[in-house]
């Protein structure tokens, strides 16, 4: 590796020391910690702006910047599968989830696996969904950890001992986010995502100008030199139907990650989220022109450097130490204050779903808060262990991750809606689909398409299948959340027959 | 007419991220210095928070919100 920048790894530093700073600020008051509903979705009193930060610092994180650039790299416009993807993920979610905020907020609910675990009157289910949640975050913890240390790698090699200060980092934001909450990462993604649009267009902006004299001359050079970069394959294993079906089954897996899930709770009305709904597509803009500096690597950066360095070499080998320092500070943050928020919604999973449900009912109060808060030191430990003792073991659970998290899209969202959805249609029909998914992704058979797509569909013929085998069990409970959900619209339906 | 205005809303965003990519998947024309493709998929970042917008009118003026 070649030595780092001093300048650039002294202002990476002392950003990501001022952050941590203010995620302990933002605690001060003691209140922040004085329940589960206060830790983990800060009272849900967090308006539209609040949670536009907190939700955009969840899902752009420094794997998005780190990755996708890779991506762009070697495999060209197959990295533009996460613009549709993530465009259509908020528009999906305006359907469903102001009605899933409205339950949540009603029955006093901090996770999804609580709200199906009401909506179905079944613990099973819910510590099954805690469970794909927890297992499939812990991969997606460790990758924000590699993206900090590949950052402090190039930043910093000579000078530190990277591992070392990776493991401070996160003990640090372990610590506060154990102190402070949610209402940690949320003051701390305002800063984060200011730098992130200030730093990428910068980038965007001058990388162009410095290597090839203005944008336009870039676009005919890639065009000239590289056009298989700027077009998505027409057949192969990743070609366009694996786009395709990529971004859709991405799209509604989004919001079934504990990390948004939680972003999404704090909001305190329904109007907030569909705002949100409305605007975050926006933030997307971003996203297209990271994915063009991974071109501008490909042009650039000499034949063999190691892709998964795309990003942080281009940022190297163009910058003097400021901008270096500024750039790496961002990804470093893109890379702790996720952390933050997944290690809540795991936290949290594993407190109210796992453990409460499924091992001691008896748990409440401020021994289960404390628990939940307790945490987030496993979380995080877990995914440090995992990430620097056994790096390789995660990469599948890593790439299922997505097609995994979907399979529980038909328990939370399909079931807003279909008031005879039964419990044990849904909890086979899960455990079908994640079946479908390894099997298909272990065997190499997906034909082109996207694994979590053939899960999904399992899971959704195998609901619509027995369900009529369970109906009249599903017709014949009833219980608060179901009440809440369906029988307001039943009597106004009656009224409306009657004024007809 | 409104519900029809609804039906359309919904699912334009779907067609024209989805359905049509392997039309527009294409280099040429150049627009705004993005290719057809990344220029394509750029619109459609501006057009779906209108759809939603257009949506989100349809059910107010419906009092469907509530």
């Amino acid at each position: 590796m070649q030595q780092g920048n001093l300048t650039a790894l002294s202002i990476t530093i002392f950003i990501i020391l001022t952050v941590v700073l203010i995620g302990f600020l933002a605690g001060r008051d003691k209140a922040t910690r004085s329940s589960v509903e206060e830790w983990s979705v800060g009272g849900r009193r967090f308006g539209g702006l609040l949670v536009w930060f907190l939700v955009g610092a969840d899902l752009y994180t420094a794997y998005t910047f780190l990755g996708l650039t890779s991506t762009a790299y070697t495999a060209g416009s197959l990295a533009f599968f996460a613009i549709p993807y993530s465009v259509l993920a908020y528009f999906i979610s305006y359907f469903f989830l102001p009605k899933l905020w409205k339950v949540a907020n009603h029955h006093k609910l901090t996770t999804l696996a609580d709200y199906a675990r009401e909506r179905f009157d079944s613990k099973l289910l819910s510590s099954l969904i805690a469970i794909v949640g927890v297992l499939m975050l812990i991969p997606y913890i460790c990758l924000q950890l590699s993206g900090i240390q590949d950052t402090l790698q190039v930043a910093g090699t000579g000078f530190i001992n990277v591992k070392v200060v990776v493991i401070t980092s996160f003990v640090l934001v372990a610590l506060y986010t154990f102190f402070s909450g949610i209402k940690g990462p949320t003051y701390t993604a305002i800063i984060k995502d200011i730098l992130v649009w200030a730093i990428m267009l910068f980038m965007v902006v001058s990388l162009p100008i410095m290597h090839f004299g203005g944008w336009n001359p870039m676009v005919d050079k890639i065009v000239n030199e590289a056009p298989q970069l700027l077009t998505i394959p027409n057949a192969g294993p990743k070609g366009i139907p694996w786009f395709i079906t990529a971004s859709f089954v991405s799209a509604l897996a989004l919001f079934m990650w504990a990390h948004a899930a939680t972003g999404v709770f704090t909001a305190k009305s329904a109007d907030a989220i569909r705002k949100n709904a409305m605007f975050l597509p926006l933030y997307n803009i971003v996203l297209i022109l990271v994915v063009f500096l991974g071109f501008i690597a490909f042009l650039v950066l000499p034949k063999g450097t190691d892709p998964r360095f795309a990003l942080l070499s281009l940022i190297q080998t163009s910058y003097g130490g400021v901008a270096q320092g500024l750039a790496y500070s961002t990804i470093a943050l893109a890379s702790l204050i996720p952390c933050s928020i997944m290690a809540i919604g795991a936290s949290n999973l594993f407190a109210n779903n796992i453990y409460r449900d499924l091992i001691n009912p008896k748990v409440k109060g401020a021994k289960l808060t404390m628990i939940t808060r307790g945490m987030v030191f496993v979380v995080i430990g877990l995914a440090l262990l995992f990430g620097l003792v056994f790096p390789q073991a995660l990469v599948s659970l890593q790439l299922l991750g997505v097609s995994g998290m979907v399979q529980i899209f038909p328990a939370i969202v399909i079931s807003l809606f279909w008031k005879n959805q039964s419990r044990e249609a849904t909890i086979i029909g899960l455990l079908v689909g994640l079946a479908v998914t390894f099997t298909v992704y272990a065997t190499g058979t997906s034909l082109g398409i996207y694994e979590g797509f053939w899960g999904l569909m399992a899971n959704f013929s195998s609901i619509v299948v027995l369900n009529p085998l369970f109906v009249k069990k599903a017709k014949a409970s009833t219980n608060s959340v179901k009440n809440y959900l369906f029988k307001d619209k039943k009597k106004k339906l009656e009224l409306v027959r009657k004024g007809a | 007419m409104k519900k029809l205005s609804m039906i359309l809303l919904i699912v334009l965003p779907f067609l024209a991220q989805l359905v049509v990519l392997p039309f527009v998947n294409r280099i040429d024309p150049i627009i705004l210095g993005l290719p057809f493709l990344q220029f394509w998929l750029f619109l459609w970042i501006v057009l779906t928070p209108l759809c939603t917008l257009g949506i989100y009118q349809l059910q107010k003026s419906q009092g469907g919100l509530e």
